[in-house]
């Protein structure tokens, strides 16, 4: 295939180096003009022939993989039958990014030619990669492709849902882009496809895009091994949901993180809390490292009257790869909340978070979450959750 | 009869159209040929708290009830179903008292329990739902309404009536909620600052591992065969082959089983237990005189208790006699007051430790005063016998309920209709302001709240103020029936202004109601339901088998033509109709599962009425602790098992100090006190052939046990005897507290001063007055209505003394049954 291209760019190469002879610069500059006419029009042709859906499909790997989800989705069938086909969200609408689109799928057309993603396994392998691509694309041009059939402007509120309205009115005045929130509004998204709670994907998915800076404070958003050394090869234990940490030093696409909070002296002293006297998890170390000095410093014991155990500050520094941290803690509670309430009603009214204390709750939820489909790392992040809004922290509780 | 498609069309024509909009009357078909009126003959299945059944339905008519083929123990009470859809206690129309509809929020409430009610339209009734939510709303504040208690409501998720109520009601305003429940109010408040989790609902190890390794099983005040019978999905009494098991493992002398209780139980006799009495309500001398044995004898379980508890010198003091009282607990002390003598007690403390035993608990033990103690107390024994978290050893609080035991599959189960609003949905009256009042009281406290308002009491470490409550709204609950001493709550019940209630029979709360809506039976909607509440074995279709009855309609419908008053029904449903969201919360289930556990498509599934999950892998509870105390604590405030709570004792509660203690109960047969006027100790446990009070009405069913109409009282020959009472005569039973008539039966399996009266028989008293005779036979016109302590305010139902006599002179009809008196 590689040859067949190449013979073909070297004949026309040879016929184009060759100087005019017998025709008339008048002729040559009209003929130019006409031809370009043709050609303008030819090019425009050509390029919205590969602007269609049936150009997109004509590709078994978008035929097959991203093309089949559209299908499930209000974007492909609908009450009114507006439909959006591929080109409508992938390809700029305004002609000279359309053009600079166009040319960047040059590299789609090398994918094509060396088979990248033509089996299901590579597709799957790369769609991370891809969706990363089209959300950087979104995000630069702020959800553009959206908004030429969504407008913030022409979204009557009330005729919103309650809940979509709770989300996106907030949104139209700060102009957030339309991706920030709707990943995965057509497609699958990379990860989840079993397992996670697609809430919970959203938030993870957001996570993946975020860059992180020195000095500043991330929460992270799911539980992720940590690392002795920067080429994480020696775990040194896991963060818990929501864990804050601060970013000390960053190397390519790793971290090393502060942590600070307190454990129990009882026991191997493996688990941190957020707080003195409060059972909500922050990390979880392993045997050796949570005994090791040069990892970790302990401030002084203290005794916490509730329970007659002494608890002990720790700090600890520890390596970790970068897209798992969050710098606004909300939006992964406004998760947690959501799958709360919807997932402890089915049987009864579920408390409010803070009708119980930090230290209550692990019972109550302990107690009552077999009934609910929530999988363990899910419980986890909805325990923790509710202990940062139970009464010790909410405002104006008993 | 009507059938559905004269219904349509007659609503079609009527207001009813415009109101629910086409969606209701164009798109319910579900499958095919399953929601349309019912061909003549046709089998379907559906399910209910009692297991799933098949029912042929004949001419629009339930002809016939089996139960379903996969239910290998189904229990007796199938065969009352028939009868919970077709009995004249059913309401037929809306309904509104008298008075009430007269006078409104003025009328003269001396009469409310008279039972006499005006026939009203649905429209009217709506309305003055509507009126009465309004102004209560504005004349006073969410503090004056009162409708988060709610109870055992009828099968299904999606047709829940506790989440329609909640949720319509809340699109409307704020209002009052309730903390904890009437069956393990104590329990679960108690055993998170012990064992770190309610335990009471959760799954317990897996029968399967239970019966390999327990040497010893002790069911404590616990009665599985007969509660194992309902469950709080739909049940599928898988835990029952498990007690035939344990019968032939007793029956091979393999496994010892005893059943500590007053009574000989219906599960001891099946699986030839051993009996051991003890005296009503003194569980915690007992234990404590276990408790002195396991430590002077050295027997406890030193390791365990250093490993994974804490505060256990302290308790120890008491037990010695070094602390508090001063008195050791001795077993010769513990006899004097529990009844089994001081060696018995001893070899029995030998036995549990030198054996791997498991410990059994019933509930009943925790409701009565002082209902913490008990528990806690149990707790503390398990933790010197050191085997909590082994396979077949430890301790659970919930082997008798919704077949725990029963390993679970892992899937996921349906989800329900939404209780809450959804996210960005704000009340009409948005209102938080409650008066200084709280927002939050403890269930079995309300009755207090209504007598006092602007009262303070504490719980659970904190102070809760009574809110001055003037309307309530129950549906799918009858608190006429769980609530304790009747004649109290009738005089509080006079404080109300107005009080709703939405339900499908005609139960002692309607009796008590201003205003009456006529819900259906679940037999007569469509819906799903999860196969089995903790082993997850399934999704079953609920077809409906017969339209509603008379004028009744689904909550659904009920609450989205209450919402559709505010303008709010196409919030409240989601602008879906039954049929699709049926669809949505089977295909959330099935997306839940996804790669985990195959679900057919909805109409297959709904087709074949039922997906079938494997059993799951058998598992120990508490393992997780023993194995690593510090990655898996427990939930209380240290992580360990507290057998001394700091929390408790900050807490300064006279009634529930820092350990588990012995109290003494305001009322105690055998020699305590109040016994020597009411000799009697009348246990009020579940039921053995209803639901709390579901399907007591069902006519057929209830004469299969009822003594001359009336519900039984068991008793021993002793007690008959010196009475003058022969098996079958109706007795009169008393206390200073009320009055009723029961139907004698004498039975060997009951001691000398206990008697029972099943609770949910359905009260039915001679008139309105306060202390009126009840016909029928509720216990709880006899039980007090105290709290069990400071800490939890549970109810104290079975601490309770009673006499009786043999009832002379003409019999007054039963009351209970047969709906209002229209006028």
């Amino acid at each position: 295939m590689i040859t067949k291209l190449k013979n073909l760019a070297l004949s026309f190469w040879r016929v184009m180096s060759k100087p005019a002879t017998k025709i008339s610069l008048g002729v040559l500059a009209f003929g130019g003009f006409l031809t370009g006419i043709v050609f303008w029009g030819g090019f425009n042709t050509a390029m919205e022939m590969t602007n269609t859906e049936q150009f997109c499909i004509g590709c078994h790997e978008m035929r097959d993989n991203v093309y089949v989800e559209l299908q499930d989705t209000i974007h492909y069938t609908n009450r009114t039958g507006v439909r959006a086909t591929c080109p409508d969200c992938h390809v700029p609408h305004n002609w000279s990014h359309k053009v600079a689109r166009k040319m960047q799928a040059s590299k789609e057309v090398f994918g094509w030619v060396f088979g990248t993603i033509n089996t299901k396994e590579k597709f799957e392998a790369k769609r991370l990669e891809l969706a990363q691509h089209e959300w950087a694309r979104f995000a630069a041009n702020n959800s553009l492709e959206c908004r030429s059939c969504h407008n913030y402007d022409s979204m009557d509120w009330e005729k919103m849902s309650p809940a979509a309205k709770f989300y996106m009115q907030p949104a139209s005045e700060r102009n957030v882009g339309c991706i920030e929130c709707h990943k995965g509004i057509a497609h699958h998204l990379p990860i989840n496809d079993s397992g996670v709670n697609p809430i919970l994907a959203k938030v993870e998915q957001g996570a993946t895009s975020q860059t992180l800076e020195e000095g500043k404070q991330y929460f992270v958003v799911k539980p992720i091994a940590i690392y002795e050394d920067e080429d994480l090869t020696k775990q040194a234990g896991t963060l818990s949901y929501a864990a804050p940490v601060k970013v000390i030093e960053k190397k390519d696409d790793k971290v090393k993180l502060q942590l600070k909070g307190w454990r129990k002296d009882k026991g191997f002293g493996r688990v941190y809390h957020s707080d003195f006297g409060k059972n909500i998890r922050v990390a979880v170390m392993e045997k050796d490292p949570a005994q090791n000095p040069d990892l970790i410093s302990v401030g002084l014991s203290q005794n916490d009257p509730a329970t007659g155990l002494d608890w002990s500050e720790v700090t600890v520094e520890f390596w970790a790869k970068e897209g798992a941290f969050i710098p606004d803690v909300a939006t992964l509670w406004n998760a947690a909340g959501e799958i709360y309430s919807s997932n402890c009603s089915t049987c009864h009214a579920q408390p409010d978070p803070a009708h119980f204390d930090a230290n209550s709750w692990p019972a109550q939820f302990n107690g009552m979450v077999g009934f609910t489909s929530m999988d363990p790392s899910t419980q986890a992040l909805v325990l923790t959750y509710l202990q940062l809004h139970s009464s010790d922290y909410a405002e104006g509780t008993h | 009869m009507t059938t559905r498609r004269d219904l349509l069309k007659g609503a079609a024509a009527g207001v009813a159209a415009g109101l629910l909009g086409p969606s209701l009357l164009t798109k319910t078909a579900l499958a095919q040929g399953t929601v349309e009126p019912a061909a003549d003959g046709v089998w379907k299945i559906t399910g209910s708290h009692w297991g799933a059944i098949r029912a042929r339905v004949d001419r629009g008519k339930v002809a016939e009830v089996v139960p379903f083929e996969d239910d290998q123990n189904p229990t007796d009470m199938y065969k009352g179903i028939h009868g919970l859809i077709y009995n004249p206690s059913r309401i037929k129309y809306p309904m509104a008292r008298v008075d009430w509809l007269k006078n409104r929020k003025n009328s003269d409430r001396t009469q409310r329990g008279d039972n006499r009610f005006v026939r009203i339209t649905w429209d009217q009734a709506l309305d003055l739902f509507y009126e009465e939510l309004e102004r209560v709303q504005t004349e006073y504040g969410p503090w004056a309404l009162y409708a988060g208690h709610t109870g055992w409501r009828q099968t299904g998720q999606f047709h829940s009536c506790t989440n329609h109520m909640n949720r319509a009601v809340s699109m409307h305003g704020n209002y009052v909620k309730k903390v904890a429940d009437y069956s393990t109010g104590a329990g679960q408040t108690m055993l998170p600052y012990t064992l770190g989790s309610t335990e009471v609902y959760s799954q317990g190890t897996s029968w399967p591992l239970i019966l390999d390794n327990a040497k010893v099983i002790v069911f404590w005040a616990n009665d599985p065969k007969k509660n194992l019978q309902v469950g709080w999905t739909c049940e599928t009494h898988g835990s029952m082959k498990y007690l035939d098991e344990l019968r032939d493992k007793v029956a091979a002398g393999e496994i010892r089983v005893i059943s500590v209780d007053p009574v000989k139980t219906k599960t001891a006799n099946h699986v030839g237990a051993e009996h051991l009495y003890l005296n009503p309500q003194t569980d915690v001398p007992f234990m404590l005189g276990i408790a002195h044995t396991l430590y002077n004898e050295g027997l406890y379980d030193k390791d365990f208790i250093g490993t994974y508890t804490l505060g256990f010198d302290d308790f120890i003091q008491y037990v010695q006699g070094k602390a508090d009282d001063g008195i050791e607990k001795t077993p010769e002390w513990a006899a004097n007051i529990c009844g089994v003598d001081a060696d018995t007690i001893r070899a029995f403390a030998r036995l549990m430790a030198a054996n791997r035993t498991q410990l059994v608990y019933g509930w009943a033990l925790q409701r009565q005063q002082h209902g913490e103690q008990p528990y806690w107390m149990a707790a503390v024994l398990a933790s010197m016998l050191g085997q909590i978290g082994l396979p077949g050893g430890g301790i659970s609080y919930s082997h008798h309920y919704s077949g725990v035991g029963v390993p679970t599959s892992g899937a996921a189960m349906p989800g329900a209709f939404p209780l809450n609003l959804d996210l960005g949905m704000y009340p009409e009256h948005d209102s938080e302001n409650f008066n200084g009042a709280s927002r939050v009281i403890p269930v079995a406290r309300w009755v207090d709240c209504l007598l006092n308002p602007g009262e303070q009491i504490n719980h659970n470490g904190n102070k809760v103020t009574f809110p001055d409550i003037k309307m309530c709204v129950f549906t799918g609950c009858n608190p006429f029936h769980h609530h304790q001493d009747h004649n109290r709550m009738r005089e509080a019940f006079r404080k109300l202004e107005t009080v709703v209630t939405v339900d499908y029979s005609w139960n002692a709360t309607c009796r008590h109601s201003d205003l009456v809506l006529p819900a259906c039976t679940q037999f007569e909607r469509n819906d799903i339901d999860g196969y089995g509440a903790y082993s997850n074995s399934g999704v079953l279709a609920m077809h409906q088998l017969v339209d509603p009855l008379f004028q009744s309609k689904t909550d659904f419908e009920i609450f989205t033509e209450l919402t559709h008053r505010f303008g709010r029904n196409k919030e409240y449903t989601r602008d879906m109709d039954e049929g699709q969201w049926l669809r949505f919360l089977y295909g959330e289930c099935k997306k839940a599962n996804e790669g985990k556990f195959d679900m057919p498509e909805f109409d297959q599934f709904w087709e074949e009425g039922i997906v079938r999950f494997p059993e799951g892998k058998p598992w120990v509870r508490h393992a997780d602790f023993r194995k690593d105390p510090e990655l898996n604590a427990l939930g209380t405030p240290s992580g360990f098992i507290e057998i001394t709570s700091r929390r408790i004792e900050g807490y300064g509660y006279d009634d529930c100090g820092p350990y588990p203690k012995w109290f003494e109960k305001a009322e105690r047969s055998h020699g305590g006190p109040g016994s020597d006027k009411h000799p009697l100790w009348l246990q009020s446990c579940h039921p053995d052939q209803r639901l709390h009070s579901q399907m007591c009405e069902s006519d057929e069913y209830r004469e299969t046990y009822a003594v001359q109409g009336r519900e039984p009282i068991y008793m021993s020959p002793e007690d008959a005897a010196a009475r003058g009472i022969a098996d079958g005569d109706v007795v009169r039973v008393f206390n200073d507290r009320g009055q009723l008539l029961a139907g004698a039966r004498v039975s060997d399996n009951y001691p000398q001063g206990v008697v029972r009266i099943h609770e949910g028989a359905w009260y039915g008293p001679v008139d309105a007055s306060i202390g009126a005779l009840d016909t029928y036979g509720d216990p709880n016109t006899l039980t007090m209505d105290v709290g069990t302590s400071q800490l939890a305010q549970a109810t104290s139902a079975n601490t309770c003394l009673v006499e009786m006599e043999k009832f002379e002179g003409p019999l007054p009809p039963v009351t209970s049954f047969g709906g209002p008196t229209e006028v």
